[in-house]
C-alpha cells in the first residue's frame, strides 16, 4: 500500500477527530444538503473511502471575500474539514509558497491528477483587455483555459465568478465576464452570493465529495439545495409582509418592531438564497434580521437593479428615482390630455356630422 | 359625410360568449391593476400592531392571484373562440395580413385620429386599426400571463404555474420579470383609457350603438355598408 | 552583476501583486512593485445613487470588509451635512474595532507567520519543551504537553499524506528561519487556533450588519434598530453576545497574539529590527471618534503626519486641501486629460485606463515606462507610509499616554531602541500593539452604548437628509477612515442627486504605488532596498518585508 492516499476520514482520524464528531459532521452536512437519513450513510461511506480531492483555487477579478467567507464555515469541525478534506494545493490567500514555487504547485496538480481535480474560481475574467488581470505574467483567461482543460468540474464562487458581480456592473469597464461565459465543455457550479454563505460553500464541497457528481442546478446554474427558495419565502418577517406591516423609514417604530422591509426596497421577493434558513456566520443573523433590506446579492446583475432602497429598479434613461410608476403616470396624464384634446377637436372638426340630426320625425329604417 | 337618414339594419356582431368574455376581462383587468398597483407600492394602512392579527396585504395578493387565474382562462377561452365564433370574432380580423386591412388602418388614422378627412369607414365588427391594437393587447395579455405565472411559479407548487418556471431564468432573473410585469400594467391602463374613450367617441360620431353592442350584441349598420360587405364576401369565396 | 528576480504572484496577501527586485552581491539594489489587476469601480460608481455607494465600494475588498463602506457613508454624510446619532457612531466604532482585531490576527497567523515560522521544523520539536515555553509566556490554557503532542501528531499525519495542500512548496529549511522547533510548534498550534477563532469575532458584524463578509451600512446611521423589548431588534441578548465576543477577543489577543509576537520578535530583533524601514514619512488620518466624527480631537487614534522620522513635529493633515493630496499616474496604466505628468486632487480625479504594458504572457515588465495599475498618491509631494506603524508613531509622538505605554513597555521587554520601530519587525509589532489598544477601546465603546440605551437613547438613524429631494444641486464630500492597513479616504462629487465623481485613495495605494514624477519610490519599493537576500531562488526576505505591510491589492487598485 505504498501509494495509499489516506481517505478523508483516515485523515481526520489522524488529526484527532473522534468518530462521534465525524458522524455529527456527516449528519449536519446531510441536513444542509436536504438529504434523508439514508443520505448520512452515503456521506459517511464516501468520506471513509475517498482520497482527498485535489483543488486549485484561482483568484481573478475579485475582492477575496469569497475566501474570507469560506474560512468562516461555522460548524466547528467544518473549519477543520474544509482545510483538510480537500487538498487545497493552490490558494493564493493561504498558501505558503509564492512566485515560481506557487505556480509549480498548481502545475503539479494538473500533471498528477488529470481529470480528477476541481478548479475553483473566485472572481471574474476581464475580456476587454486580457492584461486587466495578470498573474505571473499570464492573463486570467490564459490561466483558466489551461487549468480547466483536464479538470473534473469547475466551482464558480460568488457573484464574481457566477455573474461578474460589481466589476461587471454598467458600464463594465474591463469587460468582466463570469466563468461560464468564457469556458465551455466543463460543468460549472455557480455558488452565488456576494459572498456565498460559508456553510453553503462547505455544503457544495461536501456534495462533490460525497456523491462524486454535480449537484442539481437551477436555470442559472446554482445548486438547487441552496438556491431554490426566495429569501422572501423563508423570511421570518414574512408574516408582517402578509399583514401589510411595513417599515416606512429606517429606525422608525415599525423598524424597531421588526416589520417587513419591502418598502425600503427589499429584494427578498426576487432573490434566491438560503439567508433565511441557514443564515450567516453560524446562524447569527442575516441582512434582513439586522434591519437592512436584502439587496439581492445572489442574483445576476443585481448591481444594476438599483437604487437599492427602491422596490423596483430605475427605468434607464429617465434620471434618478424614475420608476416605472413615474413613467406610467406621466404617460397616463399625457394620454388623458390627448383624449381631452381629441374630444375638443372632434367637436370642432366633426361638428357638421354631429349636428347632422335626422329631421324631427323622419324615419330611420331598420330591418 | 354620412347621411343620417339612410336605412340601417341591426347586425348581431358580438355573440354572447364574446360579450361575457369582454366583461369578465374588463373586470379582471381592473382588479389586477388595482391589486397589482397596491402590491407594487403598498400604502401604510397599519401601524403599531402585530402581524398575527392581520392579513390585508396577503388578501390583496390573493385577490390578484385569483383574478389572474380567471383572466388567464378567460383569455384562453377567447383565443379558442377566435377559431369557432362568428366572422367578427375570428382571429384573422386581428392579424393584418391583407392589404385591405392596412389600407383601412391608414383611413382610420386619417379619419378618426388625425381627423383630416371625413371619409366613411365601412367595417362592421372592429375596424382594422382597432383590431390590430387588440391584437397587440392580446400579446400584452400573453406576456403579462407569462411574467405573472413565471413569478408565481416560485410561490406555488401546483402544476400550471410550474409550467411557466422557465420564464424567470429566460428573462434573466425575477427582478427583470417583475419590472416587466409592472411596466405592462401601465400598458393595460393606457389601453383602457384610450379604448373606453374611443368606444364613446365612435358612438358619438357614428351612432351605430357601439357601446351597447358589447352588452346586447347588436350594432346598427347602414344597408349600403352591409351590401358592400356581402359582395366582398362573395367575391372572396368565388376566388377560392 | 545585478540579478533580476520576479516574484509573482506574491501570495498570502489580498490580490495580485508582482514584485521585481535587482540583487547585487546578496543585497537588493532596486525594487519595483506592480498591481496587476484592475476593475474600475470608480468608473462604475458614476451616475449612481450616493446612498448605494457603500455597497459598491464595500466590494472593493472582502478582507478589510466594511472599511470602505464606513468610509463611503462618512463621505456622503460629509457632502450632505448629515451627522449620525451617537449610537450609530458607537456601533460603527464597534464594527471597525472588530475588523481591526480580526484582520490583524488573521494577518499575523494566516498571512505573515509562515515568513518567520518553519512549520516543517515543528515536527522535530519536543512537545514537553514547547509546553514549558508556552506556559512561561502566557496563561493561555491550551498549553499542555498532551495538547502539543496531539498537534504535532496531527501535523505529522498531514505531512505524511503527501498532499501538503497550502503548505506545499514552502520555503521550509531556509537559512533565514531562526526559531527553535518548539516555538515553531507553538506557532503551528496557534495558526490552527486562530483559524478556528477568527470566525467568531466577525459575528459582531453579523449582529449589527447582518453578515460578514460585507456587512450592511446605511447613510445617516446604521441599519439595525435597538429595542430591548423586541426579539427582532438589537436587544439585551444581542448586546450581551457582542460584549462576550469582545471579551473573548481581548483574551485571545492578550494571551495568544501578543505573547507570540513578542516571542518571535525576540528571535529576529537583531537583524529584522533594522531591515525594511524604508520611507521616513508617516501619515495617519486618525479614527475611532469618542465624541462625534466631526470632532477629530475626540479620536482615539490621532491624526497627523511625520516627515523625516522627526517625532517631535506632528504636521496637520487636511484632505480637502488640493495642495496636500494628489494622485499621479506617470507610472500607472491610466491617462489624465491634462497630461500624465500632472497630479490631481481626488475631487478632480480621473480613472481612465491606458494599458501600455506588454501583452500577456510576459516575462518582465518594462520599468522605464508605466508599470502598475496602482496610482501614486503624494502628501505635499512626499511619499508617505501608512498603516499601523504610522498610527503608532503619530500616537506616540503626540504623547498620548496609552500609546506611550504600550510602545515603551514593548521596547523595554524586547530591549531595543525606538529606532527599531522603523523596520520590518517594527511594522509587524506596531500592528500587534494597536490590536491591544483596540481591544480596550472596543470594550469602552461597548459600555458607552449600554449606558446610552439605559438612559433611553435608542436612535440609530438620522433620516433628515434621506430623501434626495432635500439635497443641494451640487455637493462635495470627503470621508476619512483609518483602515486596518492605513489611512483611507474617499472623495465624492454629487450633482443632480447622482454621483458625478467618486475617487478612492486607499492605504495600499499609498504603500504599493509605483514611483512618482520625481522618481521617489513609495513604501514597498523603498523598504526593500538594502535587504540581504540569502538565496535568490527562494526570496523569503522579500516576503517578510512586503507582508509586514499586509498588502491588499484589490484595495490599492479598486
Ligand atoms: C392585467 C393583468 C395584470 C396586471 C395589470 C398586473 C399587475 C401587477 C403589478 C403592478 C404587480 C406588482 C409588481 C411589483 O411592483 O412588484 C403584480 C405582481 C404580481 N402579479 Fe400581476 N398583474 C397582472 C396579471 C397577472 C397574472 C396573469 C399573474 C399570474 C399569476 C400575475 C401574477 C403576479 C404575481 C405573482 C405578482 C407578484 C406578487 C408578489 O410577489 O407579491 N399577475 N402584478
Ligand atoms: C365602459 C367600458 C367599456 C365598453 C363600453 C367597452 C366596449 C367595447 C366594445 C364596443 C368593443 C368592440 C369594439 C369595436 O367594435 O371596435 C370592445 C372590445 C374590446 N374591449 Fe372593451 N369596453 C369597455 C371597457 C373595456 C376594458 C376596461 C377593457 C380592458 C382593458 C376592454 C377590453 C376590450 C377588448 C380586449 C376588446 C376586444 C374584444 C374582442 O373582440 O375580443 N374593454 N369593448
Ligand atoms: N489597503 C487596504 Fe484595505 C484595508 N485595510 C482598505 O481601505 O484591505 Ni483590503
Ligand atoms: S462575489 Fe462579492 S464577495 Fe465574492 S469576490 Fe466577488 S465581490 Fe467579493
Ligand atoms: S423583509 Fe423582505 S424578504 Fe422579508 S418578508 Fe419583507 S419583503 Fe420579504
Ligand atoms: S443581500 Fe444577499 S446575503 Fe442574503 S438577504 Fe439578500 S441574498
Ligand atoms: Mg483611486
Amino acid at each position: 500500500m505504498e501509494n495509499h492516499v489516506p481517505s478523508f476520514y483516515e485523515d481526520l482520524k489522524g488529526k484527532g477527530v473522534s468518530r462521534r464528531d465525524f458522524l455529527k459532521f456527516c449528519t449536519t452536512m446531510a441536513a444542509f444538503l436536504g438529504l434523508e437519513a439514508s443520505g448520512v450513510t452515503q456521506i459517511v461511506k464516501a468520506f471513509e473511502s475517498k482520497p482527498r480531492l485535489p483543488v486549485i483555487w484561482f483568484h481573478f477579478q475579485e475582492c477575496t471575500c469569497c475566501s474570507e467567507s469560506f474560512i468562516r464555515a461555522s460548524h466547528p469541525i467544518v473549519a477543520d474539514i474544509v482545510l483538510n478534506k480537500i487538498s487545497l494545493d493552490y490558494q493564493e490567500t493561504l498558501m505558503a509558497a509564492s512566485g515560481v514555487q506557487a505556480e509549480e504547485a498548481y502545475k503539479a496538480v494538473m500533471q498528477k491528477y488529470p481529470g480528477e481535480y476541481i478548479v475553483m474560481v473566485e472572481g471574474s475574467i476581464p475580456t476587454e483587455n486580457e492584461a486587466y488581470c495578470c498573474i505571473g505574467g499570464r492573463s486570467a483567461l490564459q490561466i483558466l483555459e489551461e487549468a480547466v482543460k483536464n479538470c473534473k468540474a469547475v466551482v464558480a464562487w460568488g457573484n464574481c465568478a457566477s455573474a461578474g458581480c460589481v466589476q461587471a456592473a454598467s458600464p463594465n469597464p474591463t469587460g468582466a465576464k463570469p466563468v461560464h461565459k468564457v469556458i465551455s465543455g466543463k460543468p460549472v457550479i455557480n455558488v452565488q452570493g456576494c459572498p456565498p454563505i460559508a456553510d453553503v460553500m462547505a455544503g457544495v464541497v461536501v456534495h462533490l465529495l460525497t456523491f462524486d457528481r454535480i449537484p442539481q442546478l437551477d436555470g442559472l446554474g446554482r445548486p438547487k439545495a441552496f438556491y431554490s427558495r426566495r429569501v422572501h419565502d423563508t423570511c421570518y418577517r414574512r408574516a408582517n409582509f402578509d399583514a401589510g406591516l411595513f417599515v416606512e423609514s429606517f429606525d422608525d417604530d415599525g423598524a424597531k418592531r421588526g416589520y417587513c422591509l419591502y418598502k425600503m426596497g427589499c429584494k427578498g421577493p426576487v432573490t434566491y438564497n438560503s439567508c433565511g434558513i441557514i443564515k450567516w456566520n453560524d446562524g447569527v443573523s442575516y441582512p434582513i434580521q439586522s434591519g437592512h433590506p436584502c439587496i439581492g446579492c445572489s442574483e445576476e446583475g443585481f448591481w444594476d437593479n438599483g437604487p437599492f432602497y427602491q422596490h423596483l429598479p430605475e427605468v434607464a434613461g429617465f434620471g434618478i428615482e424614475t420608476t416605472a410608476d413615474k413613467v406610467g403616470l406621466g404617460l397616463g396624464i399625457a394620454t388623458a390630455v390627448g383624449i381631452a384634446g381629441h374630444a375638443i377637436v372632434t367637436n370642432v372638426r366633426k361638428h357638421k356630422e354631429i349636428t347632422n340630426e335626422p329631421e324631427e320625425g323622419s324615419k330611420v329604417e331598420t330591418k | 359625410m354620412r347621411n343620417r337618414s339612410v336605412p340601417l339594419r341591426e347586425v348581431h356582431v358580438w355573440e354572447m360568449p364574446v360579450r361575457v368574455y369582454h366583461w369578465i376581462n374588463a373586470l379582471c383587468i381592473t382588479t389586477l391593476c388595482i391589486t397589482g398597483y397596491i402590491i407594487g407600492d403598498p400604502p401604510a394602512l397599519m401601524k403599531g400592531t402585530e402581524a398575527s392579527f392581520n392579513y390585508w396585504f396577503g388578501t390583496v395578493r390573493f385577490i390578484h392571484f385569483i383574478s389572474a387565474f380567471l383572466f388567464f382562462f378567460n383569455f384562453i377561452f377567447r383565443t379558442y373562440w377566435g377559431f369557432v365564433g362568428n366572422e367578427f370574432s375570428r382571429w384573422y380580423n386581428f392579424i393584418p395580413l391583407k392589404k385591405s386591412q392596412w389600407q383601412e388602418m391608414g383611413d382610420v388614422i386619417k379619419v378618426d385620429i388625425l381627423q383630416l378627412t371625413n371619409k366613411k369607414i365601412d367595417s362592421i365588427g372592429h375596424n382594422s386599426l382597432a383590431s390590430f391594437i387588440y391584437f397587440l393587447t392580446f400579446l400584452i395579455f400573453l406576456l403579462q400571463c407569462l411574467t405573472g405565472f413565471g413569478m408565481y411559479s416560485a410561490m406555488s407548487s401546483s402544476f400550471l404555474p410550474k409550467v411557466f418556471a422557465w420564464i424567470v431564468p429566460f428573462l434573466g432573473g425575477d427582478m427583470h420579470v417583475r419590472q416587466l410585469h409592472h411596466i405592462l400594467m401601465w400598458g393595460f391602463i393606457l389601453f383602457a383609457m384610450i379604448h373606453v374613450y374611443l368606444v364613446f367617441y365612435h358612438d358619438y360620431i357614428e351612432r351605430r350603438g357601439v357601446t351597447s353592442s358589447m352588452i346586447g350584441g347588436w350594432k346598427f349598420i347602414e344597408e349600403d355598408v352591409i351590401e358592400r360587405h356581402d359582395q366582398n364576401e362573395e367575391a372572396e369565396t368565388k376566388k377560392k | 552583476m545585478a540579478e533580476r528576480i520576479v516574484i509573482d504572484p506574491i501570495t498570502r496577501i489580498e490580490g495580485h501583486l508582482r514584485v521585481e527586485i535587482e540583487v547585487t552581491n546578496g543585497k537588493i539594489t532596486d525594487a519595483f512593485s506592480a498591481g496587476t489587476m484592475v476593475r474600475g469601480i470608480e468608473t462604475i460608481l458614476k451616475g449612481r445613487d450616493p446612498r448605494d455607494a457603500w455597497a459598491f465600494v464595500g466590494r472593493v475588498c472582502g478582507v478589510c470588509t466594511s472599511t470602505h463602506s464606513l468610509t463611503s457613508v462618512r463621505t456622503v454624510e460629509n457632502a450632505l451635512g448629515i451627522s449620525v446619532p451617537p449610537n450609530a457612531e458607537l456601533i460603527r466604532n464597534l464594527m471597525a474595532n472588530a475588523l481591526y482585531i480580526h484582520d490583524h490576527v488573521v494577518h499575523f497567523y494566516q498571512l505573515h507567520a509562515l515568513d518567520w515560522v518553519d512549520v516543517v521544523s515543528a515536527l522535530k520539536a519536543n512537545p514537553a519543551e514547547a509546553s514549558r515555553i508556552a506556559q512561561s509566556i502566557s496563561a493561555w490554557p491550551k498549553s499542555s504537553v498532551g495538547y502539543f503532542t496531539d498537534i504535532q501528531k496531527k501535523f505529522k499525519n498531514f505531512v505524511d499524506s503527501g498532499q501538503l495542500g497550502i503548505f506545499a512548496n514552502g520555503y521550509w529549511g531556509h537559512k533565514a528561519y531562526k526559531l527553535p522547533p518548539e516555538v515553531n510548534l507553538i506557532a503551528v498550534a496557534h495558526y490552527l487556533e486562530a483559524l478556528e477563532w477568527q470566525k467568531e469575532l466577525v459575528k459582531v458584524h453579523t449582529v449589527f450588519g447582518g453578515k460578514n463578509p460585507h456587512p450592511n451600512y446605511l447613510v445617516g446611521g446604521v441599519p439595525c434598530s435597538i429595542n430591548i423589548e423586541e426579539a427582532n431588534a438589537v436587544n439585551a441578548e444581542r448586546l450581551a453576545f457582542v460584549g462576550k465576543l469582545f471579551e473573548d477577543a481581548k483574551t485571545f489577543v492578550d494571551q495568544v497574539y501578543i505573547p507570540d509576537l513578542v516571542a518571535i520578535a525576540g528571535f529576529y530583533k537583531s537583524d529584522w529590527g533594522a531591515i525594511g524601514g524604508g520611507l521616513t514619512n508617516y501619515l495617519a488620518f486618525g479614527d475611532f471618534p469618542s465624541n462625534g466624527y466631526n470632532n477629530p480631537e475626540s479620536f482615539k487614534m490621532p491624526r497627523g503626519a511625520i516627515l523625516g522620522r522627526d517625532l517631535s513635529h506632528i504636521l496637520e493633515v487636511k484632505a480637502d486641501d488640493p495642495e496636500q493630496i494628489q494622485e499621479y499616474i506617470n507610472n500607472s496604466w491610466y491617462e489624465y486629460s491634462k497630461g500624465d505628468k500632472t497630479g490631481l486632487h481626488p475631487w478632480e480625479g480621473e480613472t481612465k485606463f491606458n494599458y501600455t504594458g506588454p501583452k500577456p504572457p510576459y516575462e518582465h515588465l518594462d520599468f522605464s515606462q508605466k508599470y502598475s495599475w496602482v496610482k501614486t498618491p503624494r502628501w505635499k509631494g512626499n511619499p508617505m507610509e501608512v498603516g499601523p506603524l504610522s498610527r503608532m508613531l503619530v500616537g506616540y509622538a503626540s504623547g498620548k499616554p496609552e500609546f506611550k505605554e504600550v510602545v515603551d513597555s514593548t521596547l523595554k521587554a524586547l530591549d531595543v531602541p525606538v529606532a527599531a520601530l522603523f523596520s520590518t519587525l517594527g511594522r509587524t509589532a506596531a500592528r500587534g500593539l494597536e490590536t491591544k489598544l483596540v481591544c480596550g477601546w472596543a470594550l469602552e465603546f461597548y459600555q458607552q452604548l449600554l449606558t446610552n440605551i439605559k438612559n433611553g437613547d435608542t436612535r440609530t438613524q438620522n433620516n433628515v437628509k434621506w430623501d434626495p429631494e432635500s439635497w443641494p444641486k451640487q455637493a462635495k464630500g470627503i470621508g476619512m477612515v483609518e483602515a486596518p492597513r492605513g489611512a483611507l479616504s474617499h472623495f465624492i462629487v454629487i450633482e443632480d442627486k447622482k454621483i458625478a465623481n467618486y475617487q478612492l485613495v486607499v492605504p495600499t495605494t499609498w504603500n504599493a504605488s509605483p514611483r512618482d514624477i520625481k522618481g521617489q519610490r513609495s513604501a514597498y519599493e523603498e523598504s526593500l532596498i538594502g535587504t540581504p537576500i540569502e538565496d535568490a531562488k527562494n526570496p523569503l526576505e522579500v516576503l517578510r518585508t512586503i507582508h509586514s505591510f499586509d498588502p491588499c491589492l484589490a484595495c490599492a487598485v479598486h
